[in-house]
């Protein structure tokens, strides 16, 4: 469990570091590490160099514009989870966060390296799904390119990544004014496991009380974190009823994959029930907002 | 001595080791730093069959740094096989694969470097040719007829299959008015301590001397290495202070040492090979028990069980090393707590392509717990009675000991009712069922589970004349010295390495104790091999009652010199002296303080009793209290004592995500007297978070390719800090007559019953939906899967 030899190199900007990974096809990014350093002792990987982008003070930090709030890729999730900021204006992410790995891997976990990692598990790519946030890199040629979750996320530690990019920063839709809730569950073998399952809920509600947009992703179920559709729920007062309807609609044909802890057919019926969990969460929560 | 004359045995007292540890001041095995030490990595094998055609290590060879590509060819002729438990000459276990390969993941060849990462460049280098071959991984299917032996010189894959029977079983049978039968299946799990397995040998030309540091936890493990490399036992220096970060009883690298040992005496430099996890988990042959018992029992409408048959089919991997002993040590408790008149045992044992199994905690009672605990349930579910009053109707009776079970041994004492009275007393049982009918009408599921059980402790071996007619081994001694310098200090000396046990604090203990001294101020140490005496190392929940036997004996001898050496010194009897706190003192008052001793034993030969050697020093070498006779008749004492654990469980879980939490977790517990509450607490504690591992999470699994699954944490699960609830401990005691103090063993105290415990909580919790588990781990998916069957079929 030693790795194989590599290179170090730690840029001190995008352009140096985009540099380095555009002359080296086997050159990879180092962020926090906790997949990556796991991977190179067992050997699954064998960069050349590694690009410890860390040091990048430009790819830290969390903003907050009208109606986005921007995160670097190197915040450290521990940070993001600390962030008050994301707390109030993108809650579910802040939920999605308490269930990434724990304390000690949060500390130096990065957010953007769980979204260019791409595992289906992984809470954070789940909260992108459901948000609709915007992916950005920046390519070989110094450009930026944007991504939605849902062309970006194609397959098991899959993405669409473009070739020596570097995942600068996600962008977040900032909540609505109007209450807006959400809902994060999921369910695994020990806490701060990969998850069998998870679903991630966020609702916004009318004056009246009804709802006026629902928002439901699946995660850790199959080979991507998928957005499910739930618009059914626009309108209604999100009864048990309303929800237990929409959502065994909604996930009817739901691919689930079997493995060594879980089968299929479990991570089907726990999807279900996780996400009329995260729905009733969201919906209590907004609820509470509404006074 | 009474509980009130003990100044230190049973005190709060710290536990003096827990000070190093926690301030990450331990010294390790990989902590050791020898000048031109030569490092190891394996190439391991990734078929779970094969033919060894050729090894191409030129490759390997030729890089910077790489000093030597050993194979188990040229190993296999320089050193003789490892030892086998049972009398099997022709299953032949090298440290390396000798021509053929018998599981994904074994040792092929080692590299030695100068570095571990260059060792682990050179080994991917290395190139083996095979050729693949048919390979068996289930332990049912190495049965059959047509299975391919896995040692193919053996001719079977079967390495043990006897049957004993203890009592009239076929009457009982008759006579039953009723019987059913079940399986139960407990899969492969271990011990996996964050220390992995590590050893360094180094070899002395001059003295012609083997040293040996390692992280071990085994008998006679000195002996094995001279026989396997052929030295003479005076050649091989074990070094026992070395620090062992958990084992429980799977750190037996006895293959690692002997490939270090051969490797440092052909290449000069001292060699060592610390396990990574990878090698660990799928190499390390570590992995332990993996059982399928079939019961039949026989029992009557009132509820009282007359006989049981038990066959127990255990998978033992690839090679035979001790494993199928594992299915002899639970005869000294094959009817549990229980009064059941006669027994059909039917140990088998076979080889499989999977990883060696090794000695793990309790050594192979965990299992047969399970086993007979959940008998004990499906007989009260058969029956419609009360589970608690189904085992208070069989459970042997306070008065009835010592008690002898129908295999053999004697019980030495219990009083096992009133263990559980004070458990249900303690956890208000009727509430308990109030709070899981509550949860129930939440929509939860919920149940509560009991298991009750023995630890048998005091190991001796007796399970290998019984199971092994060659072998004739009936003593298990362990030997301490306690020592007085010429300053008045006191050193006692134990001959073991320890993994956690807090053997030096128990040693203190019970000197203090004998003679009146505070233990903080007593010197425990570690001599190496050659200049320890007899002892068998910290297994079968011995050491309390084996190195405190030993020390208390030691203390106790040297505490007779004092008072001989005070009294002549008084003019009086020594039947008249009185020894208190080290001062003697007289009929009439006189009295000779602790100095003045020290100073006659040490300095002043003609103020000795004539006949008394000088210097203030003893030993004694502690017998098994009951481990005298050969097996006759296929009976045997097991070991001598027999701890008590009475575990109650609540749990609730969601009907589809079923991940089962532990709500409440009480443990009545007696171990005889306790030594130190701390050690017999953690032991309790960490006993029942390795049982929760075992019942819901921990598994070695293998795939239809014979590949490991389980590689890594990343897919064995060990319980965190999160899935083990805080425990309640009931404590009592029912003293041993048979030990110094009255102690029993607690080292697999909870790990013995919690899988039981925690399966019948799982099993009462889907009762309503009239389904059975029967299978460990119990995997949320499958706890899940089977309401949701059971709902599609209502
Ligand atoms: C014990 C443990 C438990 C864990 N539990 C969970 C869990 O429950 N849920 C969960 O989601 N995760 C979990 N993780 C993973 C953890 O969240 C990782 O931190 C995360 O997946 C990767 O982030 P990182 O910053 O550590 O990336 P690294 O490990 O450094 O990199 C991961 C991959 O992403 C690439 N990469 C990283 N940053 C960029 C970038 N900016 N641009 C382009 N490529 C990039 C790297 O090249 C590499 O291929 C766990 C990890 C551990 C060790």
């Amino acid at each position: 469990m030693k790795p194989a030899q590599f290179d170090y190199a730690r840029p001190k900007t995008v352009e140096e570091a985009c540099g380095i990974l555009a002359a080296d096809m086997d050159a990879r990014v180092l962020a926090g590490g906790q997949t990556l350093v796991p991977m190179l002792a067992m050997r699954l990987s064998r960069p050349s160099v590694l690009v410890d982008i860390t040091r990048i003070a430009g790819l830290q930090g969390i903003a907050c514009s009208d109606d986005t709030v921007e995160i670097g890729a190197v915040t450290r999730q521990a940070a993001a989870l600390a962030s008050e900021v994301i707390r109030a204006e993108v809650p579910l992410l802040a939920k999605a966060l308490r269930h990434v790995g724990h304390p000690p891997t949060r500390c130096r976990g990065t957010v953007g390296g769980s979204v260019a990692h791409g595992d289906p598990s992984a809470e954070i790519p789940l909260a992108v799904t459901v948000l609709g946030a915007e992916i950005v890199f920046v390519g070989e040629d110094g450009e930026e390119e944007r991504f939605a979750p849902e062309d970006f996320f194609i397959g098991p530690m899959l993405t669409t990544a473009p070739m020596g990019g570097l995942l600068t920063r996600l962008v977040f839709p900032r909540r609505a004014a109007a209450p807006t809730g959400t809902g994060f569950r999921e369910v695994a073998s020990r806490r701060s496991d990969y998850a069998f399952a998870s679903a991630g809920a966020q609702v916004v509600l009318n004056a009246d009380g009804t709802c006026a947009e629902a928002r439901l992703g699946i995660g850790s179920v199959g080979d991507t974190p998928v957005a499910v559709d739930i618009s059914g729920l626009s309108g209604t007062r999100l009864t048990a009823q309303d929800i237990r309807g929409a959502v065994v609609e909604a996930l009817s044909d739901l691919e689930t994959v079997d493995d060594l802890h879980a089968t299929a057919s479990y991570r089907k019926r726990a999807a279900v029930r996780l996400a009329e969990l995260a729905l009733a969460e969201a919906r209590d929560d907004a609820l509470e907002q509404a006074g | 001595m009474t509980d009130q004359q003990r100044r230190f045995v049973s005190t709060n007292r710290r536990v003096r080791e827990d000070r190093r540890f926690v301030a990450g001041a331990g010294r390790y095995v990989a902590d050791l730093d020898m000048p031109g030490t030569l490092h190891v990595a394996l190439v391991a094998s990734t078929a779970p069959a094969a033919r060894i055609l050729g090894i191409d290590a030129s490759e390997a060879l030729a890089m910077e740094g790489v000093v030597d590509v050993l194979t188990g060819e040229e190993l296999s002729a320089a050193v003789t096989p490892l030892m086998n438990g049972l009398d099997t000459p022709l299953v032949r276990r090298f440290p390396l694969a000798v021509g053929q390969i018998r599981y994904a993941g074994e040792w092929v060849a080692a590299v030695v470097a100068e570095s571990r990462a260059l060792a682990e460049d050179a080994a991917e280098k290395v190139r083996v040719r095979t050729e693949a071959l048919p390979f068996v991984i289930d332990a049912e299917a190495a049965l059959e007829p047509d299975a391919t032996p896995v040692h193919p010189e053996h001719g079977s894959n079967l390495l043990l299959d006897r049957t004993f029977d203890w009592g009239p079983v076929a009457e009982d049978f008759a006579a039953a008015e009723e019987r059913l039968s079940l399986r139960v299946t407990w899969g492969r799990n271990s011990t996996v301590p964050i220390e992995t397995f590590g050893v360094i040998a180094r070899w002395n030309p001059w003295e012609e001397m083997l040293d040996v540091w390692a992280s071990i936890q085994m008998p006679k493990y000195a002996d094995q290495i001279a026989r396997a490399l052929k030295l003479p036992g005076n050649a091989v220096r074990v070094h026992y202070d070395v620090d062992v970060g958990g084992s429980y009883g799977v750190k037996r690298g006895i293959k690692h040492t002997v490939l270090v040992a051969y490797l440092a005496r052909k290449l000069g430099r001292p060699v060592r090979l610390i396990e990574d996890r990878l090698e660990n988990m799928r190499a390390g042959d570590a992995q332990g028990p993996e059982r399928i018992f079939d019961i039949d029992v026989a029992f009557d409408r009132d509820g009282t069980v007359r006989s049981m048959k038990m066959r127990a089919l255990d998978n033992a991997g690839a090679y035979a090393g001790r494993a199928p002993f594992q299915l002899g040590k639970p005869i000294g408790a094959i009817v549990g707590p229980y009064r059941i008149g006669s027994v059909q045992y039917r140990a088998m044992s076979v080889t499989t392509n999977k990883a060696v199994q090794e000695a793990v905690r309790g050594f192979g009672q965990a299992p047969t717990n399970y086993a007979i605990e959940t008998m004990m349930d499906r007989v009260a579910a058969h029956l419609g009675i009360d589970r608690l009053e189904l085992r208070r109707r069989n459970l042997i009776r306070a008065e009835e000991f010592p008690y002898t079970i129908p295999s053999g041994s004697t019980y030495d004492s219990g009083d096992y009712h009133t263990v559980i009275d004070k458990v249900l007393a303690h956890a208000d049982y009727e509430a308990l069922k109030a709070e899981r009918d509550r949860l129930r009408a939440e929509g939860l599921c919920a149940g509560i589970g009991i298991a009750a059980c023995l630890e048998p402790s005091g190991g001796n071996s007796s399970f290998e004349p019984l199971l092994n007619e060659k072998n004739r081994t009936s003593t298990w001694m362990e030997g301490s010295r306690v020592t007085i310098d010429a300053l008045g200090f006191v050193t006692v000396a134990i001959h073991t390495t320890s993994s956690g046990q807090g053997h030096e604090t128990l040693a203190a203990t019970v000197v203090g104790e004998e003679l009146g001294i505070d233990p903080d101020r007593i010197r425990v140490t570690r001599p190496d091999s050659l200049s320890s005496l007899p002892g068998n190392s910290p297994v079968g929940s011995r050491m309390a009652i084996m190195l405190g036997g030993a020390a208390a004996r030691a203390a106790r001898n040297l505490k007779r010199q004092l008072v001989a050496i005070g009294a002549h010194a008084m003019g009086i009897d020594p039947d008249t002296a009185s020894y208190e706190a080290g001062t003697i003192t007289a009929p009439d008052g006189r009295s000779i303080g602790w100095d003045e001793l020290v100073d006659i034993g040490h300095r002043r030969f003609h103020d000795l009793p004539s006949g008394t050697n000088p210097g203030l020093t003893a030993s004694f070498i502690q017998q098994v209290p009951t481990g005298v006779a050969l097996p006759k008749d296929g009976k045997v004492q097991m070991y001598p004592c027999y701890s008590f654990e009475f575990h109650l469980v609540l749990m609730a879980f969601d009907p589809v995500l079923a991940k089962p939490e532990i709500r409440r977790y009480v443990i009545g517990h007696d171990c005889g007297t306790v030594i130190n509450p701390h050690i017999v607490r953690g032991m309790t504690l960490g006993g029942i978070a390795h049982g929760i591992g075992a019942a819901l999470l921990e598994e070695f699994t293998y795939d239809e390719g014979g590949q490991l699954m389980t590689q890594s944490f990343l897919d064995y699960l060990m319980p965190s800090s999160h899935e083990v609830p805080s425990v309640e401990i009931v404590h009592h005691c029912t003293p041993s007559p048979l030990t110094e103090f009255g102690q029993k063993g607690s080292g697999e105290s909870g790990y013995l019953g919690a899988p039981a415990a925690i399966s019948g909580a799982v099993q009462d919790a889907l009762s309503p939906w009239g389904v059975t588990v029967d299978k460990l781990p119990l995997r949320m998916s499958t706890i899940s899967d089977t309401i949701a069957d059971a709902e599609t079929a209502a």
